[in-house]
Parts: C-alpha cells; structure tokens; sequence
C-alpha cells in the first residue's frame, strides 16, 4: 500500500503542499485554510500535517514528546481536528476536510509540488 | 477577476480611520501590481518634493497578482515609498510570508498616510480590521514584538496563522538607514523604509485571514507549475547551490572573477576570499533551509550561532552581509558576520546601507581625517567587535554614533571627504565591485533604487552563465543586457515573483503560468513592457523628485582608479562610455529625460 512519509527535518515551511492540495480539490482555489494538509511551525522547525480524524472534543491528557533531545507538544503533530485545534474545517460549510490521497495512480498534489523532500510517496 | 482580489485598504493614521476601496481593473491592467501598483499610487498622490518623513508621505505595502496562489516563488510583497535615505522611490521586497497572507487576508494593498500621534500597530486579523495601540512594544527588537504580539492573541494556533512585518529601533528612532523585517527576514532593498514607518509612528503590521485567491485556469496552472518545479529541480544552480548554501555560494565565484569589494573597495578580496568559502559557513553554522512561501528553492538559512562569544538564533549571512558586512569592512570571520546580521535583523537595520556606513567611516580613521575621538567609537578595519558595536550604536542612536546613523554620504561629506562614499544616489553600494563587472556598474549609477543588484540581476549572465556566457570585464552588448534585465526584474516584482528561478528558468518558461493564473494570452514581450514602463515610471518620480541624469554616475574610485589587485587588476569602469548606448536604447535623451514619444508608446504621457 502507498503511503505518505513525512520528514520533518527536511520541511522548509514553503507551504506550498497547501496550496496545491487546495487548488486540487477546489478548482481554481488557492487557500491554505481550505487544504487538507498543513504545516506547522515551532521555532525553526516545521511539522507538515495532513488531516485526520474529526472529534467535537480536546483531549483531556497532554502528552509531550521527546524527539532529537527536544520536547514538543503532542498537539503539534496530532492530526485531528479538535475544538483545541479547528483546523481542516471548510469554513462556509463547516464540513470536516480529510486526505483523500488524491491523484491517479496515486500521486498526491501535496508530494508532487513537495521540493525539499519532506513528503515523499513510498510503497511498502 | 484572477489572482487579484481587486481591494486596498486606506488607513489614516492621523485620524485613526480607515476606508475599504476597490481598485480598478484598468489600474491593475497598466501597473500589473506590487511595485508597479504601488508606485503608480505613490506618485499619484504626494508631490515629489514631499518630506520622506512627513505625514504626508504615503507607505504603500503591495502584492502581486501571483502571490499566494501557489505559482512558483510567488511570495514576493513590495513596500513602496519615498525613501528617508535617498529621497528617491524606494521599494523594498519582502520575502517570507507576509506577502501571501495579506493576500488571504482579503487585501491586495494597503496604503497608510498620516502620523499617529503614539505607537500604533495596524492589524487585519480574519476580516477585523484595527488601529491598536503598540506602547509596550516600542523600544523592543524585531522578534520580541512579533512574540510579543503573537502571544497577546492567546491562541497558540491563531498565532503561528498570523504574519507580522515590523521595525526595529532603529526604524523608530528614524534613522535613515533602516528597513523593515517580516518573519525574521530582511527585506531586500529596504533602505529608507524602515525610518518613515517610524514616523508614522507605525511599529508593525499583522495579516492573517481566510480569503481565497482565484487561478483562472486550475488544472493548467496546477499543470504548468508542476513543470516548472521539476525544471528548477533539473537545473544545477537553483537544486543545489541555491539550495545548499543561499546566496552565499557567489562569494567563491566572486572571489575568482575579481568582483569581491574589501575594505570599502579599496581593493578587491584576494586571501580572505579562501577563509570564508561555502565550506566554512557549514563549519561555522548549523544550517537549516527555510522557503519563502511556495518557493522549491528555499535559499533561505537559518542557524545556530554556537561560539561561545556570540550565540543566538538568526539567519545565515547571505552574500549580501558578507560582502556589505564582511568583507568590505575587512572582516572574515563568519561567526562575526552572521552576528552582525543578526543585530541588523534585530535592530531593523539594512545590511547594505549599515555595512556601507560603517566601512566609510572606517576609511576616514584609515586616512586620518576622522578620529576615534570624532566618532566616539574604534572603528578599524578587520575588527569584528567594532563593527558589532557600531551597529547596536547607530540602530537606537545612542552616543555619538548617531552620526553615523546618517548614513554613509553625510558622513562623508561632514568629514570633507565625499570621494570616500561608495555609494550612488545616497545609497551604499551593494557588494560587487563594478570596475570588474561592467554591466553591473552600469546597472549601479542607472537603478531608481540605488546601485542594489537585485534590481537587476545582470550576475546570472555575468558570473553565472545561466543562459549566456558575458565577459564580465567586457562592455559589448551590456546596456542591452542592462535594460532587459531592469525590466524583467520589474515586471516579476510587480507579479510577485522572486528573481532567483532566473537562475534556472528563462523568463519565457514564466510566462505560461502567468497567463493560465490570470486568464490573459501576455506574450512575454508584453509582459518586458509593463515592466518598461513601471522602470520609466520610477524614472519620472525621481526626476520630479530632483534625482536626475547627473546623478546616473559611479563614485570616482570606479571610475579614475583601477583595480589594484586579483583577477581584473588594472581595470576601471566604463560606464560613462556605455550610458549614452543605454539612454538610446531606453528612449531617453542625452540627459537621460524620457522622451515624448517613449512614454506614449508606454502609454504614460497624459
């Protein structure tokens, strides 16, 4: 099965895996707030995100995780759409937006427009 | 209408109101957006004469029509105004993300006149537009306000959606010298810009909304882009040095050709060339890139100072703060310049116009018509630490470096040693030595914005051979050169375009995704003539301005005193022997004064 890998090492915050997932999905629409994958950043790093399940509650546990001798919030990578986080929610509608792996054969807009490596399609 | 949102905001500072206009379609037609746009609206609206730092100077922040909508390097967002530095039109071009949100935020353009009576800051945050009082924020560095303000939104998420471009202290306390910062980058050519904003009293401006910007043709824009990344992707100089290293890969090329300026162009940098090489940045930082919105190059980098005598986080010295800080001021240690960057970037100083000052000061001490004891500070060429001090010193006027903060001109003149500024319409010159790049020269005493290479970038020819191979000590075919590349810059800042894909792409290659976004059948021949125009445009404001054909002319040391070492030893610049090719090929007369008939085939005569 093909399957998106995310190095968050290589992100350079370009975004511009925003703007293609939402010119693919809504024609002619450039938006980043309508694109199912966002990056976001803490401090010089970036943590591409791509959309996941929706629930109408926060956690009740933070959880903080250790990567590279640093701690982040658990929150950071999570990739659902929470009343915390309300991200990847069509703003007129109010329609939860997720990853439709879109492109045939599957070749997501967001890695084809990914230059820095950081997405990248890999079949296992 | 594609691409652009066809809305700018009027803020009055003076009264504290705002207005919601439309622009006209014929407007964005003509001046296509960003710089042209901009300073169409600016010439429009105040006399030339206006006092740079009066309130009835306009600041005009402007994106192009293919920023935001995910066209390749489609991030760029001019800030157009009369320049406290030079008098002349300045245009500062913002890198990051500003130019993209103030997109999103529903605003193509946002003009601001008048003069608040205390520190405000102007922020358009999902549709609600506000005047705020900015008391707490004045006196503090660039990244302490923009934490600060991010903070004062008490939404972690909404912050990190939000974009900010404000001044340091520098550009509060008006000095000349000072520019404007947007996500921790410099801005490119900001000299000037930083100090009106400061008169206005305006500490910064913060965008983050939910608009959408419209690409006419989707799927053949979306086709087209994909193209172009993997053209960038195929060509050496963007995929791998631009991506490496950042700009910081020319210094080597540089140093081969002759071209490296040190100790305020006295001579060109031979030996110290070696000490500072790619190599030697990766010794002296941890390098992370970082892209400008939509940008596949991502020449940007961030580091880790980790000497024990400077540390911090900021961005790696580009060539620009090499040479403009470094090298020109005789200095090669790495870790020193990236400090002093950091202090530009923190302060809200432009590297170029600061490095230029500090470098003419520290050739009046060298000459011995100025003294430590004149200017209150050691100033020697070579040492970092002077430096250091001279840019904290000139950024909150403090001691007597405020005369320096004049600039590198006045200090020049009050010292009676005008020939000692390096530098062309009051502006320091950018850190390639004319004498042995001639286009570049030529480029440096014609630009409308001061001698700043990226108006112009002649180098992709010059050094780099990108698309063909000049002699870069030769003058054949260079005000050809000159002219198209002074227009292809102006019409891409004007859509919003970096200059750097020119290194991997020819014009023509952009020219397909400019129509598929917009919806229009340009030829790139039109496109070079709105960039043409915007050029002469820029011309006429200065002429009216006071800025003239005399004033298109190189210090003296390019022009009477060859080089004296490297690779183009024994060489002068010839620009007065090319000026009189370029005015005839721009349509100007012997004076340099656009002729009748040049604007009307521009379409400016009235």
């Amino acid at each position: 099965m093909a399957r998106i890998k995310i190095d968050h090492t290589k992100c350079t915050g370009c975004r511009h895996c925003e703007t293609a997932c939402s010119l693919n999905h809504v024609a002619g629409v450039a938006n980043p707030r309508r694109a199912r994958i966002r990056v976001f950043r803490e401090g010089n790093t970036f943590f591409p995100t791509i959309a996941g399940p929706f629930v109408d509650a926060a956690c009740t546990s933070k959880n903080q995780l250790m990567i590279g001798g640093q701690t982040y919030n658990m929150c950071l990578i999570c990739r659902a759409s929470c009343p915390e986080k309300p991200f990847f929610i069509e703003a007129e509608t109010g329609f939860p937006l997720k990853c439709d792996f879109c492109g045939v054969p599957p070749s997501p807009s967001c890695v084809r427009w990914c230059n820095s490596g950081a997405l990248e399609l890999v079949e296992d | 209408m594609y691409g652009w949102l066809g809305r700018c905001l009027r803020v009055n500072l003076s009264k504290g109101a705002f207005a919601i206009e439309e622009i006209s379609r014929e407007l964005m037609e003509r001046f296509v957006g960003g710089r042209g746009l901009g300073i169409k609206m600016l010439s429009d609206e105040i006399a030339p004469g206006t006092d740079p730092l009066s309130p009835e100077n306009r600041i005009i922040f402007v994106s192009g029509p293919l920023v935001g909508t995910g066209a390749v390097t489609g991030a760029s967002c001019n800030v157009v105004t009369k320049s406290a530095l030079s008098g002349t039109a300045a245009c500062a071009k913002l890198r990051g993300h500003f130019g993209a949100e103030l997109k999103y935020s529903g605003f193509d353009m946002i003009i601001v006149e008048g003069k608040a009576e205390s520190p405000v800051i102007l922020s358009i945050l999902d549709d609600k537009i506000a005047i705020q009082p900015a008391l707490e924020y004045w006196g503090r560095t660039t990244s302490e306000t923009e934490n600060l303000f991010k903070k004062s939104l008490g939404d972690p998420w909404a912050a990190r959606e939000t974009y900010l471009l404000t001044i340091g202290p520098a550009g509060e306390k008006q000095v000349p010298l000072a520019n404007v910062i947007n996500d921790g980058f410099l801005s490119v050519g900001g000299a000037g810009i930083g100090a009106v904003m400061g008169s206005k009293n305006l500490k910064a401006v913060a965008v983050k909304g939910n608009h959408s910007v419209t690409v006419a043709d989707g799927s053949r824009f979306v086709q087209v882009v994909t193209t172009l990344i993997n053209k960038l992707n195929g060509a050496p100089l963007t995929s791998q040095s631009m991506s490496s290293w950042g700009s910081a890969f020319f210094v080597g090329l540089c140093h081969e050709k002759g071209i490296l300026p040190f100790k305020n162009f006295q001579s060109s940098s031979i030996e110290e060339a070696r000490r500072i090489g790619t190599e030697a940045l990766a010794e002296a930082f941890a390098l992370r890139s970082r892209g400008c919105f939509a940008c596949p190059i991502a020449c940007i980098k961030k580091t880790n100072v980790q000497d024990p005598r400077f540390q911090g986080k900021g961005m790696a010295p580009t060539y620009l703060a090499i040479g403009a800080l470094g090298l020109n001021c005789g200095i090669t240690d790495l870790t020193a310049i990236g400090m002093a960057n950091m202090i530009c970037a923190e302060m809200g100083l432009d590297p170029i116009a600061a490095g230029g000052t500090v470098a003419t000061a520290m050739e009046l001490i060298q000459r011995g018509v100025a003294t430590n004891e004149d200017l209150k500070a050691d100033l020697r060429f070579g040492h970092a630490e002077d430096l250091l001090q001279a840019l904290t010193l000139m950024a909150t006027k403090k001691g007597h470096a405020k005369r320096m903060g004049q600039g590198a001109k006045a200090l020049a003149h009050e010292f009676g040693n005008p020939q000692v500024f390096m530098g062309v319409k009051a502006i320091p010159m950018a850190p390639f030595d004319p004498r042995a790049i001639q286009g570049m020269g030529l480029h440096y005493a014609t630009s409308n914005y001061g001698p700043h290479h990226l108006y112009a970038y002649t180098f992709i020819d010059e050094v780099l051979s990108a698309h063909e191979s000049c002699d870069p000590r030769s003058t054949e075919g260079k005000p050809e050169l000159v002219k198209r590349y002074q227009d292809t810059t102006a019409v891409m800042d004007c859509l919003g375009l970096c200059n750097w894909p020119l290194m991997g792409l020819k014009f023509n290659n952009m020219v397909p995704m400019v129509n598929s976004c917009l919806g229009t059948g340009y030829k790139a021949e039109d496109l070079l003539q709105m960039g043409e125009r915007i050029w002469n445009l820029e011309r006429l404001f200065n002429m009216q301005a006071g800025i003239t054909g005399e004033h298109d002319t190189l210090p003296e040391r390019f022009l009477r005193e060859p080089l004296p070492d490297g690779p183009a030893k024994g060489q002068t610049s010839r620009v007065e022997e090319m000026l009189p090719d370029y005015y005839r090929l721009r349509g100007w007369d012997s004076q340099g004064r656009p002729l009748a008939d040049t604007l009307k085939a521009l379409q400016l005569g009235e």
